[in-house]
């Protein structure tokens, strides 16, 4: 069976000696895995379409439980922008990864697709001063659009104010419902009204006027932060690709 | 057909790297049909290579000695150093027979999702040889995707205090292709590299 649709390639993986696996995010089916034929070979007909990022229309073969094969990929935008910018992409890499550790497989939605495409149209195109704030900005508006983002304002049990998080139950909690019996000596993170101000705007404001945020260095390091330690919490490992905020991969990004 | 001596070779078969369960039957009964002394052999060589092969401790290529016949060929030029991930990119990049220079064998390439840092290659071990030797151009000859990409501009950048020459291999059409069948990345990636016709 040959169908047709478009797709965001998430990433790829080596198969047998030039074949590849790639992973795409398509608008009508979720994300779904399909198999290239030789695409490594300088000369195959793939050329540069599936390299990660890029969106394309592409046919396949064959049933989507069954690994279908791609049969034609032609390319709508490459985003080669983003791969040719260390500091985006390695960014960029860290919103895949959080993406396809969050999204059940051939689950169709649409409105990630949207989303997903229009970020790499903002990050291709943008000139925002702090771009750490704008990934910072994508990465809370993934969470929000896959219904994962953490809760900031108040209590996530009685709605008191609070400004403790705690990252085992995604939300802040006020003393009184933080320290119940069975939750005695959770850890937690204290955060400032600058953090929920912040946060608050990122999801709530139109993403394309977003670069009118302009949060301090502190709020963008303790909002990361917070959010690295609620990711790590709901996958129940550290990101992969957050060891490129650490060490040495960090100076360029 | 089950289990035993057959079944231990198939399983031991498809752990190298694109060999499924059906292509290691076939080897494995392909082996089984091989001249005694013949399989024995291929036996002794893999047993040979974790004996005795190990990475040169200058440019990480595959030696049976401390240091590399590369490096310690006199007739090399020692002022530039070419960059590529796997010791299979510089056997081909040898025979081409136009480069003379030293390698530098990375053992991978970046790439953020699969968390393969800096740190999991030999990029430090690079820039120290760049440090101390005298060198006047690294050139970067990792593949042309996102992974060997990533890892040029990384490379790029941590040498940028090095004050060396850094050069990035040319992307371009396929010889013996044809433009119309060219994407749009390759094709405007092979325009940003064009050369003066002399
Ligand atoms: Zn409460
Ligand atoms: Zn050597």
């Amino acid at each position: 069976m040959l169908t047709r649709t478009e797709g965001i390639v998430l990433k790829t993986q080596k198969y047998g000696e030039a074949d590849l696996i790639a992973t795409y995010l398509t608008s009508d089916k979720g994300i779904i895995n399909a198999f290239a034929k030789s695409p490594r070979k300088t000369k195959s007909r793939f050329g540069s379409s599936l390299e990660p990022l890029t969106h394309a229309k592409i046919s396949l073969w064959g049933k989507e439980q069954a690994l279908p094969r791609i049969t034609q990929s032609d390319i709508a935008d490459s985003f080669r922008q983003i791969r040719e910018n260390y500091r985006d992409f390695v960014n960029i890499s860290k919103l895949v990864e959080i993406l396809i550790s969050l999204t059940p497989v051939g689950i169709p939605n649409k409105r990630l697709f949207s989303f997903f495409l229009n970020i790499l149209h903002i990050v291709k195109s943008s000139e925002h001063e702090l771009k750490d704030a704008l990934h910072l900005i994508t990465r809370i508006r993934l969470l929000a659009v896959i219904g994962y983002a953490p809760r900031l304002k108040g209590c996530g049990k009685c709605g008191e104010k609070s400004l403790d998080f705690y990252p085992d139950s995604g939300t802040t909690l006020c003393t009184k419902c933080a320290v119940t019996p069975d939750r005695a000596g959770k850890p937690f993170m204290r955060i400032n009204n600058k953090v929920i101000h912040f946060y608050t705007h990122s999801i709530e404001w139109p993403i394309n006027i977003s670069n009118r945020l302009k949060p301090g260095r502190e709020t963008l390091s303790g909002l990361s932060g917070l959010l690295d330690k609620h990711l790590t919490y709901l996958l129940s490992k550290k990101l992969r690709s957050s060891e490129f905020f650490s060490g040495t991969a960090a100076q360029f990004r | 057909m089950s289990g035993g001596v057959v079944e231990n070779l198939i399983i031991e078969l498809t752990r190298l790297p694109g060999i499924g369960r059906k292509t290691a039957q076939r080897l494995a009964f392909f082996i089984m049909g091989m001249p005694g002394e013949e399989a024995l052999s291929m036996a002794n060589a893999i047993i040979k290579i974790k004996e005795k092969a190990r990475f040169c401790k200058h440019c990480f290529n595959i030696t049976e000695d401390e240091v590399c016949s590369l490096c310690t060929d006199p007739r090399r030029n020692r002022e530039k150093i070419c960059v590529v991930e796997e010791p299979s990119n510089l056997i081909v990049i040898e025979n081409t027979k136009i480069y003379n220079g030293l390698y530098h064998v990375l053992l991978g390439a970046l790439s953020p999702i699969d968390g393969i840092t800096p740190e999991r290659l030999r990029i430090n071990e690079l820039v120290e040889r760049v440090k101390e030797g005298n060198i006047s151009e690294v050139i970067i000859a990792t593949n042309p995707n996102t992974k060997g990409e990533t890892t040029a501009q990384y490379i790029s950048q941590v040498l940028k205090p090095a004050g060396v020459k850094v050069s990035r291999i040319a992307y371009g059409l396929p010889i013996g292709g044809d433009i119309e069948f060219a994407d749009e990345v390759t094709l405007s990636k092979a325009l940003e590299g064009r050369n003066e016709m002399k």
